[in-house]
């Protein structure tokens, strides 16, 4: 699993040893760990393309976790941001996941709890980039309609056969037939069901 | 500082309105009285004057009826009238056929007249200027006139009015004016007291006129002042009074905020030390689960596996040199230097009474019962932290009990070297099973107690050689004991 693409794992904690101890242990899983002593070099140089997740230390020097968490989410980062405290407060709880954090866990952290918690992170960042990829890729393939396809597809969407269609549009149903199957053609769609499914939600929003 | 300011200013002012009120009423006060005496004292002179008078008019009466030497030859006995009376300079007579014996004599002559026809005794002659006047009486077959002395006019005896007095007398008459008592007409300005009246003798129809000016220099200004001075000593206590008490309820102020203070540095303290100590058990336990895991590999990865181990026990020393370093920052510095010897009785007298306020809010009256004068080795502040935790304790549980049953029981013993203070209340009691762990730190009952008051007494007591017992009391309710060694001097 150790290729380029791999999860990888950002760890940020100004404790060496917890970094350290913490990188060795994540380790033993197989995920790959990258490990930052300074919170603000992170924000500036860590891959934000990557898969993988956040794992912060609430209170390091200089700034604080829920300052760097709040960064994140404020610059789009999509990775889960796991936060780490030793001294957790319900308080302190709650703003952070009010900021986003994906979890909150307490140091010292039994090692089930956190490679779960990672591993479970890494998958839905996963997911999320796969359905972020899909989506990205249909709108690509509906900005290739022209006009009246987008219109034969609104209404294919909608529920009409061929026959209604034609009458709705004023086109012979022979007509409606070559458009939807050139419609098919672009959106790489094999059956009504997928072409639904996929593109729905664009043509409600009415997306060019 | 504004509102002192603002007091002291408000203060001032009211002395001043004070004062000068004050001043008004006394200057006031005083005047009339002058007043008074004066119109009295005119009003004695007056009755004196007309008595003196009055008895001229007597004197030619009884010369007019008695007609003394009338016989010639015979020696004139009213001649010796002066000697008797020091006012009548001369006795004057005029026999039937003759003159009288001064010139000029148209002045009595026409006193005569004017004394034949009333029947009675007439102004003659009036010379103010000479200090004298004249009265006659007409009779028959002589008429006789007494030539006055005014300077010898005033009667010693039962005379109201000191010779240097302030008190201006004088005697008026169709313009004359002979002053009998000068007075001191020195003062200016001040005030003007006057008093005149007619002689009750129609023979002599002299005015008596008083005058007394009092000058402002005669005003009380000691009792004025000694006025003023009160007042601003009254003030100046009510000011004292209000300082002393603005100061003490910032004392209060400060003490409750010590208080929270280091509830925060106690906070702070504990936030501090989870961090400190949380970073290397993070790394220990971290680094032990990665050796579990890579032993558990097939093969086992064992050089990995030694690195986390080494780790571990790395990170475990760094825990214990938190623990190390955190003691040696709070260490106390040692009890035993600063042992003296402390009487219990004040001690305790000095607890309750910084405990005053507490006990009035938990309707506790707490009873001192004094046995003999214990004296023991203490060191002052811990003995009265010591106390002072034992009481508000017992104000604690009591609060749970009705108000009649509250009971707070403070007593000294002695036993053998050691003298004891018990302080016992007729709470709840303790717990069976908080018993044992009654001094173990950060064990507490209380809702939000933080369990360190009783671990910390009885490290002080340790400390200064002595000893914290707590328990349940026989009858009811807790009861803690401290024994410390006695003082050297006290004689068990």
């Amino acid at each position: 699993m150790n290729t380029p693409t791999s999860p990888l794992i950002h760890l940020i904690d100004d404790d060496t040893a917890v970094r350290e101890a913490l990188a060795l242990l994540i380790g033993t899983v197989g995920l790959r760990v990258q490990t930052w002593a300074d919170p603000q070099a992170f924000i500036e140089q860590f891959d934000r393309d990557g898969i993988g997740a956040i794992v912060l230390d609430v209170r390091m020097p200089g700034i604080s976790g829920l300052t760097v968490l709040d960064r994140l989410i404020a610059q789009g980062v999509d990775q889960p941001v796991i936060m780490l405290t030793g001294h957790g407060t319900v308080d302190l709880c709650r703003r952070a996941f009010k900021a986003g954090a994906a979890e909150f866990l307490e140091k010292p952290v039994d090692d089930e709890l956190l490679l779960e918690t990672l591993q479970h992170a890494v998958r839905a960042h996963v997911g999320s980039r796969q359905r972020h990829r899909a989506d990205r890729r249909a709108r690509e393939r509906y900005a290739l309609l022209s006009e009246r396809e987008r219109e034969v597809l609104g209404l294919i969407v909608g529920g009409l056969t061929n026959k209604e269609i034609g009458r709705a549009l004023a086109l012979s149903p022979r007509t409606v037939e070559t458009h939807r199957a050139n419609l098919f053609t672009k959106l790489e769609a094999e059956s009504l069901a997928q072409v639904i499914r996929q593109y729905a939600d664009l043509v409600e929003a009415g997306a060019p | 500082m504004m509102h002192a300011a603002r007091r002291i200013a408000g203060l001032t002012l009211l002395w001043l309105l004070l004062t000068v009120a004050g001043g008004v009423v006394i200057a006031r006060a005083t005047l009339e009285s002058r007043r008074e005496a004066f119109e009295t004292d005119a009003r004695i002179a007056h009755r004196l004057l007309s008595q003196r008078v009055v008895e001229h008019d007597a004197i030619l009466s009884t010369l007019a009826l008695l007609q003394p030497g009338a016989n010639a030859g015979e020696a004139a006995p009213e001649q010796r009238l002066p000697s008797v009376y020091p006012q009548v300079l001369k006795v004057l007579r005029r026999d039937a056929a003759g003159t009288w014996p001064i010139e000029p004599a148209a002045g009595l002559e026409a006193g005569e007249t004017v004394s034949r026809q009333a029947g009675r005794a007439a102004l003659a002659q009036v010379d103010f200027a000479a200090g004298r006047y004249t009265i006659v009486r007409a009779a028959d077959p002589a008429s006789f006139a007494l030539q006055i002395d005014l300077r010898a006019l005033v009667p010693r005896a039962e005379w109201p009015l000191p010779d240097e007095g302030p008190v201006r007398l004088a005697l008026e008459h169709a313009g004359q004016r002979r002053v009998l008592m000068p007075g001191r007409s020195d003062a200016r300005g001040g005030w003007h007291f006057g008093f005149r009246k007619h002689l009750a003798a129609d023979s002599q129809p002299f005015d008596v006129v008083a005058d007394l000016r009092v000058g402002w220099g005669e005003l009380p200004w000691v009792a004025m002042l000694a006025w003023g001075l009160g007042c601003a000593l009254v003030l100046a206590m009510v000011q004292a009074a209000l300082q002393q008490r603005a100061e003490r309820r910032r004392a209060q102020e400060l003490l409750r905020l010590g208080q929270v203070g280091r509830l925060n540095a106690l906070g702070e303290l504990a936030a501090g030390m989870a961090h400190e100590l949380n970073q290397p058990l993070t790394a220990v336990l971290a680094s032990a689960h990665a050796a579990q895991r890579l032993l558990a590999e097939d093969p086992p990865e064992l050089d990995d596996a030694r690195r986390a181990i080494d780790q571990a026990a790395g990170q475990a020393r760094r825990a214990a040199e938190v623990i190390g370093r955190l003691r040696r920052t709070v260490e106390r510095p040692e009890l035993g230097a600063r042992l003296v010897p402390q009487r219990l009785d004040e001690v305790v007298r000095r607890a309750l009474h910084l405990l005053g306020p507490d006990c009035q809010r938990a309707r506790v009256m707490p009873e001192w019962q004094a046995g003999a004068d214990v004296t023991v080795q203490a060191d002052p502040v811990a003995l009265e932290q010591i106390l002072h935790n034992l009481l508000s304790n017992a104000l604690h549980a009591l609060q749970q009990v009705p108000v009649p049953e509250r009971r707070l029981l403070l007593s000294a013993q002695v036993d053998g070297r050691r003298g004891v203070l018990v302080v016992r209340d007729s709470g709840p009691g303790i717990a069976r099973d908080a018993l044992p762990r009654l001094f173990e730190p950060f064990f507490s009952t209380r809702d939000g107690g933080l369990g360190l008051g009783l671990s910390l007494c009885e490290t002080l007591a340790t400390g200064m050689g002595g000893e914290l017992t707590g328990g349940n009391a026989a009858t009811r309710g807790a009861e803690f004991r401290l024994s410390l060694p006695l003082a050297a001097a006290t004689t068990p």
